[in-house]
């Protein structure tokens, strides 16, 4: 009795999971029929990158005051503040900045994208478009997934940034550490192409892939009913909180 | 615009239509044709599958057996190019009038414009404009979707389906939640229409006196198959049973007011107590 359950729950979320790469599939094959709405990509652009930046901004710069406030704590303990600077670029660039923005992105782009694409559904307008002879794929679903992947590398640079700024107002403007060591340490140890670009581009990109592909797939195949879309927003948050965290530990192993 | 079948030809022909879901037989080897230029009103049952039929007509859906031809094409045959294609003739007002929320009333109408031809922005004006003094809304084009009643966003959604003056326009339940102003405005869009631009309609409804004003010929559906047909105005004198329930009301009848269910004494519980 209870082997039948766990079956069924490891059953259907392989089978979400391939009915989500047969998805991606057709994505990718209505990319080149997608290229005559760039309009409605740069739109998608708006809405899901620019509409995003206050949320991360803020919480880049909290993120990077908070870090800044522990280390200056634990190090000054072993008299290592010098390193404060190196640790909080290191600790942003690599896991912060990437995996924070990508759950801030699932969280404030990932649900309204699935919401809308959801009720979009629900109304009838994804049938209209097809019988005004319009691929809805092609003018709702790739628009959002490439707006999606290109939103989060830059906002995840923005993130950075605000967070090494965080990071330095609290340990140098309010806790006395030298400005000079700050920034010479971390620009001495950090390296750009294993840190910064890994971090901001590489598992951005990724993170990007998968949160727009959960997005759209949620939003793309939920039941047109208002529980339906509930449930598809509710997912779309779930789904991507654990891809985002098992795909960086596997991201990370790699790039090591 | 290129017609496939000569202009006595009927502009659908379905023949021997069966369609079964979820194991329900929707269309029993359904026979109907749809003449050219004129008022075609299908009517029947709630559930018999009126709009299923306009999903068949328009390739949204797929019959298990038979033909469905528009213009001389068999449409589940088409490949995706040809049926788009084919849909770009075709004008569908949906039931919800499902306008795109994100565009006002001149983007929605505009939408069709935008996306498959590249008309100067002075023509596409003038189209979208003459197109909602047609139905009576210029004065609302820049009002959201949201702003508008149920009437209007009708009205707009048909304004939409008109905008490439289609060979043909089918129309689910055009009628449902309108006020009697709102309802004669759009029933005279739609003679308007036909008359003018000689557009051939399919309407699926089930407002008997509404249809009278307005359809050249009734279908009524029952049971997978097409049980009645004939004027409008004689239709309801057929005297065949499915006739007689569904235009005198009757609750019951070939069609039964319940829904069939296991024996009603033994659900309650009561079986053996009347033994």
């Amino acid at each position: 009795m209870s082997a039948q359950p766990r079956r069924n729950v490891v059953t259907n979320a392989l089978a979400q999971i391939g009915e989500a790469g047969l998805f991606l599939l057709t994505l990718l094959a209505a990319v080149p029929r997608s290229l005559r709405h760039v309009r409605e990509t740069v739109r998608q652009l708006w809405f899901v990158g620019a509409m995003s930046l206050t949320i991360i901004m803020v919480c880049g710069l909290f993120v990077g005051m908070v870090l800044g406030l522990q280390l200056y704590y634990v190090l000054s303990i072993f008299g290592g503040t010098a390193a404060s600077g190196t640790v909080v670029a290191i600790a942003i660039y690599r896991e912060l900045g990437p995996v924070v923005t990508a759950l801030l992105f699932a969280g404030r782009a990932g649900t309204s994208v699935t919401a809308e694409i959801g009720l979009m559904r629900a109304t009838d307008q994804l049938a209209a478009m097809e019988m005004m002879a319009v691929d809805p794929i092609a003018y709702v679903a790739v628009p959002r997934y490439l707006a999606g992947l290109i939103a989060m590398p830059l906002l995840c640079a923005v993130f950075c940034a605000l967070g090494i700024f965080g990071g330095h107002l609290v340990g140098v403007t309010w806790l006395g550490i030298d400005n000079g060591t700050f920034w010479s340490n971390m620009t001495a140890t950090v390296d750009v192409w294993k840190d910064v670009v890994n971090g901001i581009l590489v598992k951005s990109l990724a993170f990007g892939a998968v949160v727009s592909l959960i997005a759209v797939y949620q939003g793309y195949t939920t039941p047109p009913t208002s529980e339906g879309v509930a449930y598809a927003t509710t997912r779309t948050v779930v789904a991507s909180s654990i891809a985002i965290l098992a795909l960086d530990f596997v991201l990370t192993a790699f790039l090591m | 615009m290129t017609t496939f079948a000569a202009p006595t030809e009927p502009l659908v022909r379905i023949r021997g239509l069966t369609t079964v879901l979820n194991g329900k037989t929707i269309f029993d080897a359904l026979d109907l044709d749809i003449p050219r230029g004129k008022v075609t009103a299908i009517m029947g049952p709630s559930g018999t599958g009126k709009t299923t039929l306009l999903k068949h007509v328009t390739g949204q859906m797929r019959g298990d057996a038979g033909q469905v031809l528009v213009d001389g094409q068999d449409v589940p045959e088409l490949s995706r190019e040809k049926l788009f294609a084919l849909r770009e003739k075709i004008g569908y007002l949906f039931q919800n009038s499902a306008l795109l929320t994100d565009f006002d009333v001149f983007e929605n109408v505009a939408f069709p414009l935008r996306q498959h031809t590249q008309l100067p922005e002075v023509l596409i004006r003038n189209i979208v404009l003459t197109k909602l003094q047609a139905v009576g809304l210029r004065g609302a084009a820049g009002l959201m979707p949201a702003e508008l009643s149920g009437g209007m966003a009708r009205r707009v959604a048909l304004a939409r389906a008109i905008v490439f003056d289609p060979m043909l326009i089918l129309y689910d339940e055009p009628f449902v939640g309108l006020d009697p102003i709102a309802l004669s405005q759009v029933l005279k869009l739609i003679r308007t229409l036909n008359e003018t631009l000689g557009i051939t309609s399919v309407l699926v409804a089930h407002e008997l006196e509404a249809i009278k004003q307005v359809a050249d010929h009734v279908y009524l559906i029952a049971n997978g198959k097409v049980v009645a047909q004939g004027d409008p105005k004689t239709i309801a004198e057929d005297g065949s049973p499915w006739t007689r329930q569904f235009f005198g009301g009757a609750i019951d009848g070939p069609v039964p007011f319940q829904y069939p269910a296991d024996d009603y004494a033994q659900a309650l519980g009561l079986a053996g107590a009347r033994a």
